[in-house]
């Protein structure tokens, strides 16, 4: 098993590595100068474009630019942005990071939770009424654009109803001296309608995987056996059936783990989050390198991240992967 | 000294003094679409570091409500309470001697010394040097007199030293080498020394400002002001829906102006802006500057398109009651514009005589003129992050079709339509320039010498160099000048200006006094006030 970790953690450095290369070339083969739009329509002074270049090491050949870029990224030192001058890349994902955790690890609570027993739930009434009905809510949140979702709810609940904030993730006037508590509320007020908005969108996914892996293993003849014992529903389903049908959900853990990171840059948008998502999107639209790269290298690393803890977990959990 | 002619700046609400027990203070929330990281005067880069940085620190001099940027007349004191003109080359500055920094420190003529010195360094602020290349000196006489001297008589002196320059704190800076100032500690807490003071900054979400308790020139009433930051334009019009911001620049889209006008408790304010937007020939072939464009260069041709454009009718379609037809590249608050010009009519008949006369004619019947087999046929660059521009453009390709004129409207990311139009890659490119108050930066635009920067589509007349050179240098009456050298250049046909838009401000209406100045946003929230009886909770919060 050793063995096993040890090639696929050097399997995945080298994915990690070969995507920063990757990264880096790809964003300076883009066309669009970063330094053309730090004034709207009105070009910067020569003399100020060349300080600026000199500054960022724009002026120096990609080969030079890239060894520059490599050794800080050893160090841990991302560069500075170039749209955020002088905060440090470093910082503004730091800053950002929380908010986009809290987002997305909110959606993927609710998408493995929820999601999951909706989807067991389907498989328990495989047919029925409330499998069907299921079925068409989950595909129509499926089908909708997150962004337009996010429109309508805000329209309907904040703007409309008042019921809850329209967009940021604290009330800029809270007090400075307002305690955990009050502070907690907050988010958790102002998180209710983007976390919303993303869930419906994507809990669709787990409930079909689930529902289906459901469906495989209670056909399966130790299921038939467990209630010939006389075990109740409740124990054939989660101890025998679900234990056995998780592993494909498991898998879309892993592929949605980039998520916690990227979280949804149009949801982010619309409701103001201040993530890592409208960072990139920001950053993208000016060219911002270096900030595009540390954004890019964090979701990087969680994808890869995420495949290795979906690969771990399949040893750990499932006998025939540690035991061919 | 004070200018009382046209008033450009909006008192909404006559003055009502508080009744005992009743207060007038509250808090201000704007909500903007830029952050502003680095408001320090000499290294600020953009409109939101300079509104925050209007607010902390003071000029020497501002403009006055006429806006005229000629001339010692048109200015009110702010750091000096008094200039006194020696000569034709020398300017002498008398300081406040109440003025402060916001650790309580004096503000005296070190301190612009100080600032002039690192505001004329082109390896420090090159932009800022450029414009302040014409000052020859800046000298001290005692604690509290400044005295500037100039290489050129100009009319525009008392505009670029009072302007131009916002005094930093020499006693706290003069130790920070130029180059460590935007990292240095300073550079996030800055001490100024105008009527409000920083508070604190958030990056990516907000940025705190308090009002200074015994400001000299009178202490704000909205003593708590937040600038929250929201990109995205749905964004910010919902916060200003959902009561969260109480203010903000420009409500857009156009569809969003009803929504706030919906709401009760929101005013919708139109203030023209110092924009002006047009579609910018380029004189020399596309991607290459050493021949002249094939089509653009013959200036007939050039008034045609001009000629075929119904002007009016656009801008009323994407603007409404908030844009008006630009007449030559100045907004409408340049105190330069005529406002009865006409330099373009529209006449769709004669701009399709103007073409056959420069021989482009329709020889094989397929809609599209020719000349020598070479159909006339244009490619229009636009950034695509403009709805305005896109929507604008596609009106001026329909238009310009019904006269035998092809057009390919190519729709460019922000990034590299910038590029493009730097490096002369386009026929016609849709440029919206948001320009200074002074008329000055149209010599860089739009004459010979400026080719070498922002005149990127190689428009050169030596006849209307001339003129601009005069409207410069005249100080008796350069409006005159000005409006020559203007008709000059428009007859020349450059461009087809197109808009000079306003833009449409959401204020809430408890707030009196309400004063917004086109040229920094938000630097008369001073003046502003809740009405007594009006605060809301913010307000009352201390």
């Amino acid at each position: 098993m050793t063995r096993w970790l040890g090639h696929r953690l050097l399997q995945a450095a080298l994915t990690f590595a070969a995507s920063l290369l990757l990264l880096f070339v790809l964003m300076r083969a883009t066309p669009g100068d970063p330094l053309a739009r730090l004034e709207g329509d009105t070009p910067l002074a020569p003399g100020e474009v060349e300080l600026l270049r000199e500054r960022y090491g724009l002026d120096q050949p990609m080969g030079r630019q890239l060894a520059a870029y490599l050794a800080g990224v050893v160090q841990g030192d991302l560069g500075v942005s170039i749209g955020h001058y002088p905060l440090s890349v470093g910082s503004l994902l730091r800053d950002r990071l929380p908010a986009t955790l809290l987002l997305g690890g909110t959606v993927l609570l609710v998408n493995f939770t929820l999601g999951i027993w909706l989807g067991v739930l389907q498989a328990r009434h495989r047919g029925r009424r409330l499998d069907r009905w299921l079925t068409h809510l989950s595909l129509a949140g499926y089908s909708m654009p997150s962004f337009w979702l996010g429109l309508v709810l805000i329209s309907v609940v904040s703007l409309r109803w008042r019921l809850l904030p329209a967009a940021q993730m604290v009330d800029p006037l809270l007090p400075a001296d307002a305690g955990t508590l009050t502070r907690m509320l907050d988010v958790a007020r102002h998180l209710v309608l983007p976390a919303l908005t993303l869930s419906v969108v994507t809990l669709a996914g787990t409930m079909r995987y689930q529902r289906a892996a459901m469906l495989q293993v209670l056909r399966q003849d130790f299921i038939r056996a467990a209630r010939a014992r006389g075990l109740t529903d409740r124990q054939v389903i989660w101890r025998h059936a679900w234990r056995n049908a998780v592993f494909p959900v498991l898998t879309l853990l892993g592929l949605w783990l980039p998520i916690l990171v990227t979280g949804s840059v149009f949801v982010e948008y619309v409701f103001n989050w201040p993530g890592l998502g409208s960072l990139a999107a920001e950053a993208i639209s000016t060219r911002d390198y270096p900030v595009l790269m540390g954004t890019a290298i964090l979701a990087t690393g969680f994808v890869v991240l995420g495949n290795l803890l979906t690969d771990v977990g399949y040893l750990l959990l499932d006998p025939r992967v540690r035991d061919p | 000294m004070r200018r009382s002619a046209p008033v450009l700046t909006l008192v909404l609400l006559a003055c009502s003094a508080p009744l005992p027990g009743q207060s007038d203070r509250g808090t201000a929330v704007i909500v903007v679409g830029q952050e502003a990281t680095l408001p320090v005067p000499t290294l600020i880069s953009g409109r939101a570091n300079q509104d925050v940085a209007d607010l902390l620190f003071l000029r020497l001099m501002r403009l006055g409500p006429g806006l005229v940027t000629a001339g010692d007349r048109d200015f009110v004191p702010e750091l000096a309470r008094s200039v006194t003109r020696r000569d034709s080359l020398t300017l002498a500055f008398d300081l406040d001697p109440q003025a402060r920094w916001h650790d309580g420190t004096p503000v005296t003529a070190r301190d612009v010394l100080f600032t002039f010195g690192r505001a004329r360094d082109p390896a420090i602020d090159p932009s800022r040097a450029l414009l302040l290349r014409h000052v020859a000196s800046v000298t001290a006489e005692g604690e509290r007199t400044v005295v500037v001297r100039f290489s050129r008589v100009y009319g525009e002196q008392l505009y670029d030293a009072a302007w131009h320059v916002q005094p930093l704190p020499a006693h706290l800076l003069d130790t920070i080498p130029p180059d460590r100032l935007a990292t240095a500690a300073y550079a996030q807490r800055p001490v100024g020394n105008g009527a409000y003071r920083f508070v604190r900054r958030d990056p990516g979400r907000q940025l705190e400002l308090a009002g200074v308790e015994g400001f000299y020139l009178g202490a704000p009433k909205i003593d708590r002001v937040l600038f929250l930051l929201a990109r995205d334009p749905e964004a910010q019009v919902n916060l200003i829906l959902d009561g969260t911001g109480d203010a903000m620049e420009n409500v857009s889209p156009a569809a969003n102006i009803a929504r706030v006008r919906d709401r009760a408790e929101y005013r919708v304010i139109p203030v023209p802006t110092f924009t002006v937007g047009y579609l910018l020939f380029n004189q020399r072939a596309y991607g290459d500057r050493g021949r002249p464009h094939p089509v653009l260069a013959d200036v007939t041709v050039r008034r045609a398109l001009a000629m075929a454009l119904d002007r009016a009718t656009m801008v009323r379609a994407a603007f409404g009651e908030f844009g008006q037809v630009a007449e030559g590249p100045v907004a409408q608050l340049h105190w330069i514009r005529d406002p009865s010009a006409r330099a373009v009519t529209h006449d769709p008949r004669q701009a399709a005589a103007l073409l056959e006369q420069a021989g482009w004619r329709d020889s094989d019947g397929d809609g599209v003129r020719d000349r020598r087999g070479v159909p006339l046929s244009l490619r229009l660059n636009y950034p695509g992050t403009s709805a305005v521009r896109a929507s604008l453009a596609a009106q001026a390709q329909a238009q310009w079709r019904t006269i035998g004129v092809r057009v390919e409207l190519v729709r460019l990311d922000g990034p590299v339509w910038a590029e493009r139009r730097g490096k002369g890659e386009f026929d016609i490119d849709f440029s919206s320039a948001s320009l200074d108050p002074s008329p000055a930066g149209l010599v860089q635009s739009w004459s010979c010498a400026g080719r070498a920067g922002s005149n990127v589509a190689g428009y050169c007349n030596p006849a209307v160099d001339s003129l601009l050179e005069r409207a410069l240098l005249e100080r008796r009456d350069p409006r005159r000048l000005w409006r020559e050298a203007l008709r000059a250049l428009t007859d020349d046909a450059p461009a087809v200006f197109l808009y000079a838009p306003a833009n449409a401000a959401a204020v809430h209406r408890r707030f009196a006094g309400v004063t917004i100045r086109p040229e920094s946003w938000w630097s008369a929230l001073r003046q502003w006030r809740v009405t007594p009886g009006r605060q809301i909770a913010r307000d009352l919060r201390r």
